[in-house]
Protein backbone atom coordinates (compact mmCIF):
# COMPACT_ATOMS: atom_id res chain seq x y z
CA UNK A 1 0.00 0.00 0.00
CA UNK A 2 2.70 2.42 1.01
CA UNK A 3 4.72 1.57 -2.05
CA UNK A 4 1.80 2.43 -4.35
CA UNK A 5 1.36 5.82 -2.61
CA UNK A 6 5.04 6.62 -3.16
CA UNK A 7 4.67 5.54 -6.76
CA UNK A 8 1.74 7.92 -7.25
CA UNK A 9 3.70 10.79 -5.70
CA UNK A 10 6.59 10.16 -8.04
CA UNK A 11 4.22 10.13 -11.01
CA UNK A 12 2.70 13.49 -10.01
CA UNK A 13 6.13 15.09 -9.66
CA UNK A 14 7.16 13.64 -13.01
CA UNK A 15 3.95 15.04 -14.53
CA UNK A 16 4.70 18.53 -13.21
CA UNK A 17 8.25 18.39 -14.52
CA UNK A 18 6.91 17.30 -17.88
CA UNK A 19 4.43 20.21 -17.91
CA UNK A 20 7.20 22.70 -17.11
CA UNK A 21 9.34 21.21 -19.86
CA UNK A 22 6.48 21.56 -22.34
CA UNK A 23 5.95 25.21 -21.34
CA UNK A 24 9.64 26.03 -21.67
CA UNK A 25 9.76 24.17 -24.97
CA UNK A 26 6.76 26.14 -26.23
CA UNK A 27 8.36 29.44 -25.29
CA UNK A 28 11.68 28.49 -26.83
CA UNK A 29 9.91 27.45 -29.99
CA UNK A 30 8.33 30.90 -30.31
CA UNK A 31 11.71 32.55 -29.73
CA UNK A 32 13.30 30.34 -32.36
CA UNK A 33 10.55 30.99 -34.91
CA UNK A 34 10.72 34.72 -34.18
CA UNK A 35 14.44 34.73 -34.81
CA UNK A 36 13.98 32.78 -38.00
CA UNK A 37 11.68 35.52 -39.29
CA UNK A 38 14.33 38.10 -38.36
CA UNK A 39 17.07 36.28 -40.20
CA UNK A 40 14.81 35.67 -43.20
CA UNK A 41 14.10 39.38 -43.17
CA UNK A 42 17.79 40.21 -43.02
CA UNK A 43 18.27 38.09 -46.15
CA UNK A 44 15.47 39.98 -47.91
CA UNK A 45 17.17 43.26 -47.10
CA UNK A 46 20.58 42.00 -48.17
CA UNK A 47 19.19 41.00 -51.53
CA UNK A 48 17.39 44.28 -52.07
CA UNK A 49 20.53 46.14 -51.07
CA UNK A 50 22.50 44.10 -53.55
CA UNK A 51 20.17 45.30 -56.25
CA UNK A 52 20.50 48.91 -55.09
CA UNK A 53 24.28 48.56 -55.37
CA UNK A 54 24.07 47.22 -58.91
CA UNK A 55 22.04 50.11 -60.23
CA UNK A 56 24.71 52.86 -60.49
CA UNK A 57 26.87 50.50 -62.52
CA UNK A 58 23.95 49.51 -64.72
CA UNK A 59 22.94 53.09 -65.33
CA UNK A 60 26.52 54.07 -66.14
CA UNK A 61 26.90 51.22 -68.64
CA UNK A 62 23.60 51.90 -70.34
CA UNK A 63 23.91 55.67 -70.48
CA UNK A 64 27.26 55.20 -72.19
CA UNK A 65 25.40 53.85 -75.22
CA UNK A 66 24.80 56.57 -77.74
CA UNK A 67 21.35 58.18 -77.76
CA UNK A 68 19.94 55.84 -75.13
CA UNK A 69 16.46 56.85 -74.00
CA UNK A 70 17.04 59.11 -71.07
CA UNK A 71 13.50 58.82 -69.67
CA UNK A 72 13.97 55.15 -68.74
CA UNK A 73 17.15 55.93 -66.87
CA UNK A 74 15.54 58.84 -65.07
CA UNK A 75 12.74 56.56 -63.91
CA UNK A 76 15.25 54.12 -62.46
CA UNK A 77 17.23 56.78 -60.68
CA UNK A 78 14.03 58.25 -59.24
CA UNK A 79 12.71 54.88 -58.16
CA UNK A 80 16.02 54.09 -56.49
CA UNK A 81 15.93 57.42 -54.67
CA UNK A 82 12.40 56.79 -53.44
CA UNK A 83 13.45 53.41 -52.04
CA UNK A 84 16.10 55.25 -50.08
CA UNK A 85 13.47 57.62 -48.72
CA UNK A 86 11.29 54.91 -47.24
CA UNK A 87 12.08 55.06 -43.58
CA UNK A 88 12.34 51.44 -42.73
CA UNK A 89 14.34 50.32 -39.80
CA UNK A 90 14.15 46.55 -39.61
CA UNK A 91 12.72 45.03 -36.48
CA UNK A 92 10.50 47.81 -35.15
CA UNK A 93 8.82 48.33 -38.50
CA UNK A 94 8.46 44.64 -39.19
CA UNK A 95 5.40 44.40 -36.97
CA UNK A 96 3.73 47.27 -38.81
CA UNK A 97 1.89 46.11 -41.96
CA UNK A 98 1.63 49.68 -43.32
CA UNK A 99 5.41 50.19 -43.20
CA UNK A 100 6.09 46.83 -44.81
CA UNK A 101 3.59 47.73 -47.55
CA UNK A 102 5.33 51.10 -48.13
CA UNK A 103 8.71 49.38 -48.38
CA UNK A 104 7.28 46.80 -50.75
CA UNK A 105 5.63 49.52 -52.86
CA UNK A 106 8.90 51.42 -53.30
CA UNK A 107 10.86 48.26 -54.15
CA UNK A 108 8.29 47.11 -56.69
CA UNK A 109 8.44 50.48 -58.46
CA UNK A 110 12.15 49.97 -58.80
CA UNK A 111 11.54 46.42 -60.06
CA UNK A 112 9.24 47.58 -62.81
CA UNK A 113 11.56 50.44 -63.79
CA UNK A 114 14.39 47.90 -64.13
CA UNK A 115 12.37 45.49 -66.20
CA UNK A 116 11.32 48.37 -68.47
CA UNK A 117 14.97 49.22 -68.95
CA UNK A 118 15.75 45.67 -69.99
CA UNK A 119 12.94 45.75 -72.51
CA UNK A 120 14.26 49.01 -73.94
CA UNK A 121 17.79 47.61 -74.19
CA UNK A 122 16.46 45.04 -76.67
CA UNK A 123 16.39 47.87 -79.20
CA UNK A 124 20.14 48.48 -78.83
CA UNK A 125 21.91 45.41 -80.24
CA UNK A 126 25.43 46.77 -79.66
CA UNK A 127 24.74 47.52 -76.02
CA UNK A 128 22.88 44.27 -75.53
CA UNK A 129 25.83 42.19 -76.73
CA UNK A 130 28.57 44.13 -74.95
CA UNK A 131 30.48 42.05 -72.42
CA UNK A 132 29.93 44.61 -69.71
CA UNK A 133 26.18 44.56 -70.15
CA UNK A 134 26.01 40.76 -70.33
CA UNK A 135 27.72 40.59 -66.97
CA UNK A 136 25.42 43.16 -65.44
CA UNK A 137 22.42 41.37 -66.85
CA UNK A 138 23.52 38.09 -65.25
CA UNK A 139 24.04 39.85 -61.93
CA UNK A 140 20.71 41.61 -62.09
CA UNK A 141 18.89 38.44 -63.04
CA UNK A 142 20.58 36.54 -60.21
CA UNK A 143 19.67 39.29 -57.78
CA UNK A 144 16.04 39.21 -58.82
CA UNK A 145 16.06 35.43 -58.31
CA UNK A 146 17.55 35.86 -54.86
CA UNK A 147 14.98 38.48 -53.97
CA UNK A 148 12.17 36.16 -55.03
CA UNK A 149 13.65 33.30 -52.98
CA UNK A 150 14.28 35.49 -49.93
CA UNK A 151 10.76 36.91 -50.02
CA UNK A 152 9.28 33.45 -50.20
CA UNK A 153 11.49 32.24 -47.35
CA UNK A 154 10.47 35.27 -45.31
CA UNK A 155 6.79 34.61 -45.92
CA UNK A 156 7.24 30.96 -44.97
CA UNK A 157 9.03 31.92 -41.75
CA UNK A 158 6.36 34.47 -40.83
CA UNK A 159 3.61 32.01 -41.61
CA UNK A 160 5.17 29.43 -39.28
CA UNK A 161 5.61 32.06 -36.57
CA UNK A 162 2.08 33.43 -36.90
CA UNK A 163 0.61 29.95 -36.88
CA UNK A 164 2.58 29.11 -33.75
CA UNK A 165 1.45 32.15 -31.76
CA UNK A 166 -2.15 31.61 -32.80
CA UNK A 167 -2.18 27.92 -31.90
CA UNK A 168 -3.19 26.37 -28.63
CA UNK A 169 -1.77 26.71 -25.99
CA UNK A 170 0.55 29.54 -27.09
CA UNK A 171 -2.44 31.71 -27.97
CA UNK A 172 -2.99 32.22 -24.21
CA UNK A 173 0.44 33.54 -23.36
CA UNK A 174 2.11 34.65 -26.60
CA UNK A 175 0.83 38.24 -26.53
CA UNK A 176 1.60 38.59 -22.83
CA UNK A 177 5.17 37.50 -23.48
CA UNK A 178 5.60 40.00 -26.28
CA UNK A 179 5.03 37.78 -29.30
CA UNK A 180 2.87 39.65 -31.78
CA UNK A 181 1.65 38.72 -35.21
CA UNK A 182 3.93 39.77 -38.07
CA UNK A 183 2.87 40.88 -41.54
CA UNK A 184 3.83 39.09 -44.74
CA UNK A 185 4.62 40.31 -48.20
CA UNK A 186 1.59 40.26 -50.45
CA UNK A 187 1.50 37.12 -52.52
CA UNK A 188 1.73 38.60 -56.00
CA UNK A 189 2.66 42.27 -56.03
CA UNK A 190 4.60 43.71 -58.95
CA UNK A 191 7.94 42.95 -57.34
CA UNK A 192 7.43 39.22 -57.45
CA UNK A 193 6.09 38.85 -60.97
CA UNK A 194 7.43 41.81 -62.95
CA UNK A 195 11.18 41.12 -62.80
CA UNK A 196 10.79 37.55 -64.02
CA UNK A 197 12.35 38.62 -67.29
CA UNK A 198 14.06 35.75 -69.04
CA UNK A 199 17.24 37.04 -70.60
CA UNK A 200 17.44 34.87 -73.64
CA UNK A 201 20.48 35.79 -75.62
CA UNK A 202 19.17 34.44 -78.88
CA UNK A 203 15.70 35.09 -80.16
CA UNK A 204 15.15 31.52 -81.34
CA UNK A 205 15.31 30.14 -77.83
CA UNK A 206 12.91 32.78 -76.50
CA UNK A 207 9.97 30.67 -77.59
CA UNK A 208 9.72 27.63 -75.33
CA UNK A 209 10.70 24.35 -76.88
CA UNK A 210 7.84 22.09 -77.79
CA UNK A 211 7.31 19.11 -75.50
CA UNK B 1 19.01 3.13 -45.19
CA UNK B 2 18.07 2.94 -48.86
CA UNK B 3 14.44 2.30 -47.99
CA UNK B 4 14.50 5.25 -45.57
CA UNK B 5 16.01 7.48 -48.21
CA UNK B 6 13.38 6.45 -50.68
CA UNK B 7 10.67 7.19 -48.17
CA UNK B 8 12.03 10.68 -47.54
CA UNK B 9 12.22 11.31 -51.25
CA UNK B 10 8.68 10.06 -51.69
CA UNK B 11 7.56 12.33 -48.86
CA UNK B 12 9.24 15.35 -50.45
CA UNK B 13 7.74 14.46 -53.74
CA UNK B 14 4.23 14.12 -52.32
CA UNK B 15 4.60 17.39 -50.43
CA UNK B 16 5.75 19.29 -53.47
CA UNK B 17 3.02 17.67 -55.48
CA UNK B 18 0.37 18.83 -53.06
CA UNK B 19 1.76 22.36 -52.81
CA UNK B 20 2.55 23.12 -56.41
CA UNK B 21 0.23 21.06 -58.49
CA UNK B 22 2.06 19.42 -61.32
CA UNK B 23 5.62 20.02 -60.29
CA UNK B 24 7.83 17.00 -59.67
CA UNK B 25 10.98 17.27 -57.59
CA UNK B 26 13.24 14.45 -58.76
CA UNK B 27 14.78 12.06 -56.25
CA UNK B 28 18.23 12.84 -54.91
CA UNK B 29 20.62 11.43 -57.51
CA UNK B 30 22.78 8.47 -56.58
CA UNK B 31 25.86 9.75 -58.38
CA UNK B 32 27.64 13.03 -59.02
CA UNK B 33 27.15 12.91 -62.75
CA UNK B 34 23.65 11.75 -63.65
CA UNK B 35 22.60 11.44 -67.25
CA UNK B 36 18.91 10.54 -67.10
CA UNK B 37 18.46 11.71 -70.70
CA UNK B 38 21.16 9.36 -72.09
CA UNK B 39 22.90 11.95 -74.22
CA UNK B 40 26.46 11.60 -72.89
CA UNK B 41 28.81 8.72 -73.84
CA UNK B 42 29.28 6.17 -71.03
CA UNK B 43 33.03 6.74 -70.82
CA UNK B 44 32.56 10.48 -70.32
CA UNK B 45 29.91 9.86 -67.65
CA UNK B 46 32.24 7.59 -65.70
CA UNK B 47 35.21 9.89 -66.07
CA UNK B 48 33.36 13.05 -64.94
CA UNK B 49 31.67 11.19 -62.11
CA UNK B 50 35.02 10.08 -60.71
CA UNK B 51 36.36 13.58 -61.13
CA UNK B 52 33.48 15.12 -59.18
CA UNK B 53 33.72 12.53 -56.42
CA UNK B 54 37.45 13.18 -56.06
CA UNK B 55 36.65 16.87 -55.99
CA UNK B 56 34.45 16.42 -52.92
CA UNK B 57 37.23 14.44 -51.23
CA UNK B 58 39.85 17.10 -51.84
CA UNK B 59 37.82 20.31 -51.51
CA UNK B 60 34.63 19.30 -49.70
CA UNK B 61 32.60 21.02 -52.43
CA UNK B 62 29.70 18.99 -53.75
CA UNK B 63 29.28 19.61 -57.46
CA UNK B 64 26.52 17.61 -59.11
CA UNK B 65 25.42 17.36 -62.73
CA UNK B 66 21.85 16.27 -63.46
CA UNK B 67 20.64 15.85 -67.01
CA UNK B 68 16.94 15.23 -67.52
CA UNK B 69 14.92 14.93 -70.70
CA UNK B 70 12.31 17.45 -69.54
CA UNK B 71 11.63 19.87 -66.73
CA UNK B 72 8.60 18.65 -64.83
CA UNK B 73 7.35 21.97 -63.58
CA UNK B 74 5.47 25.01 -64.81
CA UNK B 75 7.82 27.37 -62.98
CA UNK B 76 10.82 29.08 -64.48
CA UNK B 77 14.04 27.10 -64.42
CA UNK B 78 15.72 29.30 -61.78
CA UNK B 79 12.75 28.86 -59.44
CA UNK B 80 12.59 25.14 -59.97
CA UNK B 81 16.36 24.76 -59.54
CA UNK B 82 16.16 26.33 -56.07
CA UNK B 83 13.51 23.88 -54.93
CA UNK B 84 15.30 20.83 -56.32
CA UNK B 85 18.63 21.95 -54.86
CA UNK B 86 17.06 22.44 -51.45
CA UNK B 87 15.37 19.06 -51.61
CA UNK B 88 18.70 17.39 -52.35
CA UNK B 89 20.59 19.50 -49.77
CA UNK B 90 23.73 19.71 -51.87
CA UNK B 91 26.81 20.95 -50.03
CA UNK B 92 27.92 20.64 -46.43
CA UNK B 93 25.49 21.90 -43.81
CA UNK B 94 27.73 24.54 -42.26
CA UNK B 95 29.38 25.64 -45.52
CA UNK B 96 26.60 25.36 -48.08
CA UNK B 97 29.35 24.61 -50.60
CA UNK B 98 27.30 22.91 -53.27
CA UNK B 99 26.54 23.58 -56.90
CA UNK B 100 24.27 21.75 -59.33
CA UNK B 101 24.34 21.99 -63.09
CA UNK B 102 20.85 21.20 -64.32
CA UNK B 103 20.31 20.35 -67.98
CA UNK B 104 16.89 19.79 -69.53
CA UNK B 105 17.62 18.47 -72.98
CA UNK B 106 14.19 18.73 -74.63
CA UNK B 107 13.57 22.17 -73.14
CA UNK B 108 17.04 23.21 -74.37
CA UNK B 109 17.68 24.90 -71.06
CA UNK B 110 20.41 24.66 -68.44
CA UNK B 111 21.07 26.33 -65.12
CA UNK B 112 23.91 26.34 -62.61
CA UNK B 113 22.38 26.62 -59.15
CA UNK B 114 24.92 27.74 -56.56
CA UNK B 115 24.77 27.23 -52.79
CA UNK B 116 25.30 30.19 -50.45
CA UNK B 117 28.86 29.15 -49.70
CA UNK B 118 30.07 29.12 -53.30
CA UNK B 119 28.48 32.39 -54.38
CA UNK B 120 31.82 34.11 -53.92
CA UNK B 121 33.71 31.69 -56.16
CA UNK B 122 30.87 31.23 -58.62
CA UNK B 123 29.10 34.57 -58.96
CA UNK B 124 26.18 34.82 -61.36
CA UNK B 125 28.29 36.44 -64.05
CA UNK B 126 30.77 33.54 -63.96
CA UNK B 127 27.95 31.01 -64.15
CA UNK B 128 26.53 32.86 -67.12
CA UNK B 129 29.92 32.82 -68.82
CA UNK B 130 30.26 29.09 -68.22
CA UNK B 131 26.84 28.19 -69.58
CA UNK B 132 26.98 30.72 -72.40
CA UNK B 133 30.53 30.35 -73.65
CA UNK B 134 31.85 27.01 -72.35
CA UNK B 135 28.84 24.74 -72.63
CA UNK B 136 26.39 26.25 -75.09
CA UNK B 137 28.61 26.18 -78.21
CA UNK B 138 29.05 22.40 -77.75
CA UNK B 139 25.36 21.82 -77.04
CA UNK B 140 24.41 23.66 -80.22
CA UNK B 141 26.26 21.07 -82.27
CA UNK B 142 24.76 18.23 -80.22
CA UNK B 143 28.05 17.48 -78.45
CA UNK B 144 26.71 17.04 -74.91
CA UNK B 145 29.75 15.15 -73.68
CA UNK B 146 32.12 17.89 -74.82
CA UNK B 147 29.93 20.67 -73.43
CA UNK B 148 29.57 19.06 -70.03
CA UNK B 149 33.28 18.23 -69.81
CA UNK B 150 34.10 21.88 -70.50
CA UNK B 151 31.39 23.06 -68.09
CA UNK B 152 32.45 20.75 -65.25
CA UNK B 153 36.10 21.74 -65.70
CA UNK B 154 35.18 25.42 -65.56
CA UNK B 155 33.07 24.98 -62.41
CA UNK B 156 35.80 22.99 -60.68
CA UNK B 157 38.46 25.50 -61.70
CA UNK B 158 36.40 28.35 -60.23
CA UNK B 159 35.65 26.66 -56.92
CA UNK B 160 38.74 24.56 -56.18
CA UNK B 161 40.43 26.97 -53.76
CA UNK B 162 37.35 27.89 -51.73
CA UNK B 163 37.40 25.19 -49.06
CA UNK B 164 39.50 22.28 -47.89
CA UNK B 165 38.17 18.76 -48.05
CA UNK B 166 38.32 16.05 -45.43
CA UNK B 167 39.49 13.28 -47.73
CA UNK B 168 36.11 11.62 -47.67
CA UNK B 169 32.60 12.22 -48.96
CA UNK B 170 29.29 12.76 -47.21
CA UNK B 171 28.10 9.47 -48.67
CA UNK B 172 31.07 7.49 -47.38
CA UNK B 173 31.03 9.00 -43.91
CA UNK B 174 27.26 8.76 -43.65
CA UNK B 175 27.29 4.98 -43.88
CA UNK B 176 29.56 4.90 -40.83
CA UNK B 177 27.51 7.45 -38.92
CA UNK B 178 24.32 5.57 -39.44
CA UNK B 179 25.90 2.51 -37.95
CA UNK B 180 26.93 4.56 -34.94
CA UNK B 181 23.42 5.87 -34.60
CA UNK B 182 21.85 2.46 -34.68
CA UNK B 183 24.32 1.38 -31.99
CA UNK B 184 23.41 4.39 -29.84
CA UNK B 185 19.69 3.79 -30.29
CA UNK B 186 20.17 0.15 -29.42
CA UNK B 187 22.05 1.03 -26.24
CA UNK B 188 19.46 3.66 -25.25
CA UNK B 189 16.59 1.21 -25.72
CA UNK B 190 18.47 -1.50 -23.85
CA UNK B 191 19.31 0.75 -20.91
CA UNK B 192 15.73 2.12 -20.90
CA UNK B 193 14.29 -1.37 -20.69
CA UNK B 194 16.65 -2.29 -17.87
CA UNK B 195 15.69 0.87 -15.96
CA UNK B 196 11.99 0.24 -16.45
CA UNK B 197 12.39 -3.27 -15.19
CA UNK B 198 14.25 -2.01 -12.16
CA UNK B 199 11.56 0.60 -11.40
CA UNK B 200 8.63 -1.71 -11.87
CA UNK B 201 10.13 -4.60 -9.99
CA UNK B 202 8.51 -3.47 -6.73
CA UNK B 203 5.06 -2.95 -8.24
CA UNK B 204 4.75 -6.08 -10.27
CA UNK B 205 6.45 -9.43 -9.99
CA UNK B 206 5.26 -10.41 -13.45
CA UNK B 207 7.73 -8.68 -15.72
CA UNK B 208 7.78 -11.11 -18.59
CA UNK B 209 6.32 -8.64 -21.09
CA UNK B 210 9.12 -6.19 -20.57
CA UNK B 211 11.70 -8.66 -21.74
CA UNK B 212 10.18 -8.80 -25.19
CA UNK B 213 11.52 -5.30 -25.86
CA UNK B 214 15.07 -6.52 -25.47
CA UNK B 215 15.20 -8.06 -28.90
CA UNK B 216 14.57 -4.79 -30.73
CA UNK B 217 17.94 -3.35 -31.58
CA UNK B 218 18.68 -6.58 -33.32
CA UNK B 219 21.62 -5.12 -35.21
CA UNK B 220 19.77 -5.50 -38.47
CA UNK B 221 21.23 -2.14 -39.43
CA UNK B 222 24.74 -3.48 -39.61
CA UNK B 223 24.60 -4.69 -43.18
CA UNK B 224 23.75 -1.54 -45.07
CA UNK B 225 27.24 -0.20 -45.48
CA UNK B 226 28.43 -3.40 -47.06
CA UNK B 227 28.11 -1.92 -50.59
CA UNK B 228 30.78 0.30 -52.09
CA UNK B 229 31.27 3.67 -50.42
CA UNK B 230 30.99 5.34 -53.77
CA UNK B 231 28.03 7.55 -54.53
CA UNK B 232 26.55 10.95 -53.90
CA UNK B 233 24.62 12.12 -50.88
CA UNK B 234 23.64 15.69 -50.01
CA UNK B 235 25.31 17.07 -46.90
CA UNK B 236 22.58 19.44 -45.73
CA UNK B 237 23.51 22.51 -47.79
CA UNK B 238 21.12 25.16 -49.05
CA UNK B 239 20.87 27.86 -51.68
CA UNK B 240 19.36 31.30 -51.91
CA UNK B 241 18.83 31.43 -55.65
CA UNK B 242 22.37 32.18 -56.80
CA UNK B 243 23.59 31.13 -60.22
CA UNK B 244 22.67 31.63 -63.84
CA UNK B 245 21.71 29.65 -66.89
CA UNK B 246 21.32 29.70 -70.64
CA UNK B 247 19.11 28.36 -73.37
CA UNK B 248 20.50 26.91 -76.54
Amino acid sequence: MKKIAIGCGVLVVLGLILLALVAIGGYNKLVRLGQQTDSAWAQVQTDYQRRMDLIPNLVATVSGAADFEKSTLTQITEARASVGKVNFDGKASLSDPAQLAAFDQAQSQLSSALSRLLVVVERYPDLKSSANFLELQAQLEGTENRIAVARRDFNDAVQKYDTAIKSFPAVWYAAAMGFHEKPYFNAAPGAETAPKVQFDFNKAAATPAKP
Amino acid sequence: MIAGKKLVVLGCWLLSFAALGREVIPAMPAQYFNDYAHVVPQATVAQLNTKLEDFERTTGNQVVVAIYPKMRSDSSIDDYAVRVFRAWKVGEKDKNNGAVLFVFVDDRKMFIEVGYGLEGALPDATCKQITEFEIKPHFKTGDYGGGLTAGVNAILAATQHEYKGTGTTVYASHAGHNQNWSTIIFVVIFVGVMLLQFLFRGVSRRHGWLYSGGGWGGYSGGGFSSGSSSGFMGGGGSTGGGGAGSSW
